[in-house]
């Protein structure tokens, strides 16, 4: 160890300085009074306030965080359903294809995602607002949560079904009492990766907004053009801290649910 | 079990709080009634004051709704989905949008305050008669330079340029139009050349420029400008009047040889549900009073002449937006030059960035 200990510890170091620099800067700059980002004149935090009492940027993100809550929700369970379904097929040719056609949905780039909504949505007639980026994100989510809980799901032993079954225990039971709770930790993290996807989504949701209807994302950038304001830096600043809550929210329940096994309560539901 | 279906309980009650919230604010603003105008616009590019005083006037419920590009624009409008009444694109969008059958005709009689616009701005090749189209921001396309590192060059010629001390200096914004039609121009040609030899020409003229150029870019021109990564830049007027207000060391030149003049315009789409509320609203922002409080906020030219009055002496002097008649007259609107030639347009450009490095 020793030296090489050092060297990687400054490699990761420098990493994540380079990772979080821009959002420092980002920050830095939300409470400058010149109004640019060049150079530091004063402290304020008037470009807070500005974001405040922006009521339509307010809704935006309101809006921003309904359809994330609910898209992640629903794709959860969705998702969970999907993952049981995938695993419970017997042949390998159809659950391997199974699972690559869930997989090519996540590679595939969101333009063309966005665009086929957008050409869906208008053939059928949904009209473009709430309900339509409400459904494409929880289309796009999906496939995560899926692809997140099919390994906990194979890492279960079988035997623990059949044990359950021998118990005398009912499908409803096995799957409410045995099989979720194990895979509980895949069932968050699917969780909050559909989050944040929902968050941070540009592309899909650029082409399926509407009628008033938008969402943080695609705000911010339609304001770009004209140069990004100082109460942009202030918002995203806000989220910022928001997002850091979230993950350290997702920690503690995470070291939670993994103290349960250790204090002995086992797979008590 | 518990923990989840607990959880995710949690997480509807939380979205639906949130939702209750929203509609509240929704309510607040009065986005909720029937009669609503949907307007279409670039980011940032209205005193947002004036869409308030418009509802109170009128009794409608503005939604307002924002673009980035005219493409994007085009595409959300081509495609349905969204009823907008009134979309503010360019010029070249209008035409194009003319030709796609996406527009609604203007009623003239509808907008006592059309008078109050300029008459060098109307009747323009791009849509005569003002059929479909009425201007809502003009410019111009010229030099931003910083006269601290540009060496005494004024930038009357378009030749100045070709100067060997700004060497590596110059940012190009993309454009095939602009910057083929900068070569033109250079060589007293119009912008809107279709004489294979004069653009052959041009292009010969841009490729000894490359020297000078040290990069072509997008929307980051502002920022690099502004931050004084490069002395000189090509850009539309409107971006130069962003970049010298963050550093107002910078200054704004149209070359004396011609240069574009563009239009951002008000339009119908064929979308429209409120025809005779996007009326009512084109009527009001060419009322003098709402164009020059907007033209003061956007900081855009306004094609109003009664606006232009009202304005304060420094922005309606201001040469460098508010040319005088001998430069206007130079100043050239793109005609649509089809498909054919907008291609070779391209392919010229591409050529030219080939070329350059």
């Amino acid at each position: 160890m020793g030296r090489n200990g050092k060297l990687s510890n400054v490699y990761l170091a420098v990493v994540f300085a380079i990772l979080y620099a821009p959002i420092a800067y980002l920050i830095f700059y939300s409470f400058n009074s010149g109004g640019h980002m060049r150079g530091f004149e004063g402290f304020t935090l008037e470009w807070y306030r500005e974001v405040f009492a922006d009521t339509r940027l307010l809704i935006i993100v309101l809006n921003t965080f309904i359809i994330a809550l609910l898209s992640s929700a629903i794709s959860t369970i969705l998702g969970v359903a999907g993952a049981l379904a995938i695993y419970h097929v017997r042949r390998k040719r159809t659950k391997n294809t199974l699972l690559s056609l869930n997989n090519v949905l996540i590679v595939s780039p969101d333009v063309i995602i966005g665009a086929s909504f957008l050409i869906l949505f208008t053939m059928i007639g949904i009209k473009l607002g709430f309900t339509s980026v409400l459904l494409s994100h929880i289309a796009f989510s999906v496939p995560i949560v899926v692809i997140m809980v099919l390994p906990k799901l194979q890492e279960m032993s079988p035997t623990l079904m059949d044990a359950a079954r021998d118990l005398g225990a009912g499908s409803w039971q096995i799957l409410t009492r045995v099989v979720l709770p194990y895979v509980k930790p895949g069932i968050f993290a699917g969780f909050f990766m559909a989050l944040t996807y929902s968050l941070d989504d540009f592309a899909v949701t650029f082409f399926v907004t509407g009628n008033g209807y938008s969402t943080l994302s695609v705000e911010i950038y339609s304001r770009a053009r004209q140069g990004v304001s100082l109460s942009i830096n202030a918002l995203s600043t806000l989220l910022f801290l928001l997002t850091v809550l979230l993950v350290v929210g997702y920690y503690f329940i995470n070291r939670r649910a993994a103290r349960i096994p250790a204090g002995g309560k086992g797979l008590r539901p | 079990m518990k923990q989840l279906v607990r959880t995710f309980a949690l997480v509807f009650v939380a979205a639906f709080a949130l939702m209750i919230l929203a509609s509240y604010l929704n309510k607040s603003q009065g986005y909720s009634g029937g009669n609503t105008l949907t307007i279409y616009n670039w980011g940032d590019y209205i005193d947002p004051d004036l869409l308030k005083e418009f509802e109170q006037e009128s009794g409608m419920k503005v939604i307002y709704q924002t673009f980035d590009s005219n493409e994007a624009m085009l595409t959300k409008i081509e495609q349905g989905g969204t009823t907008f009444d009134v979309a503010i694109p360019s010029e070249y969008a209008i035409s194009k949008m003319k030709e796609e059958k996406l527009l609604v005709p203007i009623d003239h009689n509808k907008l006592p305050n059309l008078k109050n616009i300029d008459s060098r701005f109307l009747n323009l090749n791009y849509d005569p008669d003002n059929q479909f189209s009425i201007p809502y921001f003009w410019g111009t396309v010229g030099i931003v330079y910083n006269p601290e590192l540009v060496g005494g060059l004024t930038f009357d010629s378009w030749n100045d340029l070709w100067d060997p001390r700004l060497k590596n200096q110059i940012l190009l914004l993309d454009g095939a139009r602009e910057v083929i039609g900068m070569g033109l121009n250079s060589l007293g040609y119009s912008l809107n050349d279709t004489n294979e030899d004069h653009l052959q020409a041009a292009l010969q003229k841009l490729s000894t420029l490359t020297p000078n150029v040290r990069a072509i870019v997008g929307d980051e021109i502002k920022m690099l400008l502004a931050n004084e990564e490069a002395a000189v830049g090509l850009v539309w007027s409107g971006d130069a009047s962003e970049i010298m207000d963050q550093n107002d060391k910078l200054d704004y030149k149209v070359p004396e040889e011609g240069s574009n003049l563009w239009f951002d315009s008000m339009v119908i789409p064929k979308t429209a549900k409120n025809v005779d509320g996007a009326h009512q609203f084109i009527n009001f922002m060419l009322d003098p009073d709402h164009a020059a409080r907007n033209a003061e906020y956007v900081g855009y030219s306004t094609p109003n002449a009664e606006a232009l009055k009202q304005l304060p002496e420094d922005i309606s002097e201001d040469e460098r937006f508010y040319p005088d008649e001998t430069l206007t007259s130079k100043l050239e609107v793109y005609n649509n030059l089809g498909k054919k030639m907008l291609s070779h347009y391209n392919d010229l450009f591409l050529e030219f960035k080939m070329h350059s490095k």
